[in-house]
């Protein structure tokens, strides 16, 4: 985003009220755990971005990074560590999943990338499945403990961390050199760009917010009936569905995304349950084809028109 | 011994049918270099649609095919004029790609839920008086759901042989993919022949849809395990190689099985997949060469 | 035959034409010359429907064509010789001639247009199973002009036919070139580098320089013109173009 004053003192405010207001005002369990899914949105359709919408890679089968930092967080948290490394080695070990795989699939040009990682996403939840075939659940213990406060903060913490991460890495040179490897990989090879090593960086970084994403889930609940189904596409989907609606390759783009895929989804489950993602679905369509900037394309647009600043990245 | 042989005979009929399944995938792909992640879920509907229609009117799946394709036909007409043809507007091959693939990937959504509301979340399969039963040839059991999918699965791959390399629209295919200027020049059509190239690649994943529904079962989200299976066939048939994707099946079906044979069969698909980092790893051009030519 | 009027074009926000404006008439050759980048194929491509002009308008015997998609083009009966050949590199030398009849007037006369272009190239008839991909540069050209003729063209139009050919095959192109001007009447327009071969055929010619017309005239005019010749072409006219 640029630096500019007004835009700086905005989120200023806005962050201050994510602090702020859950203390004064009584949200309710309920809007609360949105709340904190939406910090889980933001993480994860942020880091699909650094890798998709920044660096050009599609992840079709992000949740596989996901996954991995429910499941270490859950079970590591339940053996007794501490949340805060249980979460971070969450992290860890979805990046050292992604490294894994990365080493050999980055190689390979974009599709047979894609279903590469779509293949990981489905080996794992079937493993997972197997291995852990019946319910997983914390002890009693952990249940009469339970606040919802360092839940939150831990997520909106975590929140703007992958926002701030994004951010410096962004503006940083490593930033320019993932965007020259979106625009064209090879004149970026000719200009002397380690393509490989930007992608692979850029991936370890994804994942590891992804697992971030992935332990604050973990955190939040305490009953897993069916563990493989962190390892689902509709995690892969969803945010995938907030960082395009919302405008790829932009800051805001995943944020504002992400708050439409919630409040979108809170409608419509009312009304039609599961088969919300059908609106989704046709959403995401129109907007691939005819409207790439997503949201923040229309935002900018709007503001352009009303004269006013503008949000999107500089490119 | 005789484990092995009905091993091997097992590993041949499937082989065939993960030949059949990846057609689709791999004429849109070569053709238009799209790439339709989409397509297991369309090989689902086929499933459905040929289920519905044994249980409504208690049509031989097999008989059902000629039907299945042409309604597949043209659901993938409209596909491509709604979701795919706009797609060409795109400057880069890259592009054209990713984009590709992401509108594919949200299909997947909109069809697996609206199969979900029509068909319910259970899982079907045809139950008819041949399921389960096998023919005994030379020691091996032969299943006869299986024995039916090989033979579609020649017949089809045999079909798009000829007209591939026999028919005028063949040739514009063959002219379109190769070079789609060049194409225009000659007067071909190249929207009109992407457009039916698509109708062909949906009707394809369609006929899978019926051989799977009879010898296996479907569910609305069971598309995803067929399109993984398609992928790894692609992978090892080589890009653009339409005619290599059957052998290459074979190939697939036959490690798959000795595979299973080894490590148990609830790690089927796991097999699969370590097949498909190995080849992504050792030989991602695949295992049939195609003949690479120089342009004078 | 063919008439263009105040035709721009561009290459996304490039403009490489500027207000073109020429006439091509029935039965005649005739040329277009100029340096490297001065938008002579830009013409012919935007001719052919390749290129979309933005203002002015093209008629071809009373229809306009700035309109109509390549194909739509062709059938009416424009057919080019695509810059670089453009050749369906996997597809045989027989198939590459009958892809070309893919219009459904064309298609009609395959079979006899196919003999046709045999008895004009008879290499290619020799070399009918092979693909096209392992021909050589002159088999190539040969087999690319043999394309666009079975589309059984009223107006042919080549571009950059010369271009890393031997003497000998070019003149064997050239040849066959009048030759079909001559029997069937079909109009050729050529685009060419070498002067010399293209003043060598034609009966006009236009100078294109930056993406306008500068000069206009039959060859006696333009090859007696020294002075033209040299200005923008920096051609002495024993020479090729510089």
């Amino acid at each position: 985003m640029r630096s500019h004053p007004g835009s700086i003192l905005g989120l200023a405010v806005i962050a201050a009220c994510f602090i702020v207001l859950p203390l004064i005002v009584d949200f309710g369990s309920s809007t609360m755990n949105i709340l904190i899914l939406l910090f889980v949105y933001v993480i994860l359709s942020q880091s699909w971005n650094l890798l998709g919408g920044y660096t050009g890679q599609i992840n079709l089968g992000f949740a596989a990074y996901f996954g991995c930092g429910v499941l270490l967080t859950h079970l590591l948290w339940k053996s007794g560590v501490p949340i805060y490394f249980a979460l971070v080695a969450g992290g860890l070990s979805a990046a050292l999943l992604a490294g894994v795989i990365g080493l050999p699939t980055l190689h390979l040009r974009g599709a047979y990338f894609a279903i590469g990682t779509i293949a990981l996403a489905e080996a794992l939840r079937i493993v997972v499945g197997n291995v852990f075939p019946s319910s997983l659940s914390l002890p009693g213990s952990y249940a009469s403990n339970f606040n919802v406060f360092p839940r939150y903060y831990l997520g909106f913490g975590i929140a703007v961390l992958a926002m701030v991460s994004v951010y410096l890495l962004v503006k940083s040179k490593f930033g320019l050199a993932m965007v020259c490897v979106r625009d064209d990989e090879e004149a970026a090879q000719v200009t002397g760009i380690n393509t490989f090593k930007t992608k692979f960086i850029a991936l370890l970084i994804s994942a590891f917010l992804a697992g971030l994403a992935g332990g604050v889930y973990s955190f939040n609940r305490f009953y897993f009936h069916h563990i493989s189904a962190v390892f689902e596409p509709t995690w892969t989907f969803e945010p995938l569905m907030a960082v395009i609606i919302g405008g790829s390759g932009t800051l805001i783009g995943p944020v504002i995304g992400s708050i439409f895929l919630i409040v979108l989804s809170e409608i419509f489950v009312q009304i039609m349950g599961e088969a919300h993602l059908i609106v989704f679905g046709v959403l995401l369509i129109p907007v691939v084809l005819y409207s790439p900037s997503g949201l923040v394309g229309w935002i900018d647009w709007l503001r352009k028109v009303m004269g006013g600043l503008t949000v999107k990245d500089e490119q | 011994m005789e484990m092995f042989t009905q091993t091997i005979a097992y590993g041949i009929l499937v082989g065939a049918m993960y030949g059949l399944i990846t057609l689709g995938l791999g004429l849109l792909m070569g053709v238009m270099k799209f790439l339709n992640v989409a397509h297991g879920t369309f090989i689902v509907l086929g499933g459905y649609v040929s289920y519905w229609l044994f249980t409504r009117y208690g049509l031989n799946p097999y008989l059902s095919i000629p039907l299945v394709i042409v309604v597949m036909f043209l659901i993938g007409l409209v596909v491509y004029k709604v979701t795919l043809s706009p797609l060409l507007k795109l400057p880069s091959v890259g592009n054209r790609l990713n984009s590709s693939m992401l509108i594919t990937f949200g299909i997947i959504y909109v069809m697996d839920n609206l199969m979900t509301i029509f068909w319910k979340p259970d899982v079907r399969s045809i139950v008819a008086p041949f399921t389960g039963r096998s023919l005994e040839f030379l020691g091996t059991k032969l299943s006869i759901t299986g024995l039916c999918g090989f033979a579609v699965a020649i017949v089809v791959a045999v079909a798009l042989y000829f007209v591939l390399g026999r028919t005028q629209f063949g040739k514009h295919v063959r002219a379109a993919t190769q070079d789609a200027e060049a194409a225009s020049l000659c007067g071909i059509n190249v929207h009109r022949t992407y457009l039916i190239s698509s109708g062909i690649a949906i009707a394809l994943a369609g006929v899978a849809g019926v051989i799977i529904v009879s010898s296996y079962s479907i569910s609305p989200n069971s598309g995803l395990r067929w399109l993984l299976v398609a992928f790894v066939v692609m992978i090892l048939a080589g890009e653009g190689n339409i005619h290599a994707i059957v052998p290459a099946g074979l190939v697939l079906g036959l490690l798959e099985a000795v595979g299973v044979f080894i490590v148990g069969a609830p790690y089927r698909q796991v097999v699969a997949l370590v097949i498909f980092i190995v080849i992504l790893i050792f030989r991602p051009q695949g295992l049939f060469r195609k003949r690479r030519l120089t342009y004078g | 035959m063919l008439e263009a009027s105040n035709v721009s074009a561009f290459y996304g926000d490039i403009q490489a034409l500027w207000n073109i404006s020429l006439a091509i008439h029935g039965g005649e050759i005739v040329t277009f010359i100029g340096s490297n980048g001065a938008g002579k194929s830009t013409i012919m491509k935007t001719i052919a429907g390749l290129v979309k002009p933005k203002g002015g308008n093209i008629v071809f015997e009373g229809i306009r064509l700035d309109r109509l998609p390549a194909h739509k083009i062709v059938e009416l009966g424009i057919s080019m010789v695509p810059e670089g050949r453009r050749l369906f590199p996997e597809m045989t030398v027989l198939e590459n001639l009958e892809v070309g009849a893919s219009t459904r007037a064309a298609s009609r006369l395959r079979y006899s247009n196919v003999n046709w272009i045999h008895e004009l190239f008879p290499i290619l008839k020799e070399r009918s199973k092979q693909v096209a991909g392992t021909l050589s540069g002159g088999e190539q050209q040969m087999l690319a002009i043999g394309r666009a003729l079975m589309a059984q063209p009223k107006l042919l139009l080549i571009d950059e036919m010369s271009l890393g050919l031997s003497p000998i095959v070019v003149e064997r192109i050239l040849q066959v070139i009048q030759e079909v001007n001559r029997t069937k009447k079909l109009t050729i327009a050529l685009v060419e580098q070498d002067v010399g071969i293209a003043l060598s055929v034609a009966d006009r010619g236009y100078i294109i320089e930056h993406g306008r017309i500068v000069v206009e005239g039959d060859t006696k005019l333009l090859q007696g013109d020294g002075r033209l010749m040299e200005a923008y072409l920096g051609v002495d006219l024993k020479g090729k173009t510089e």
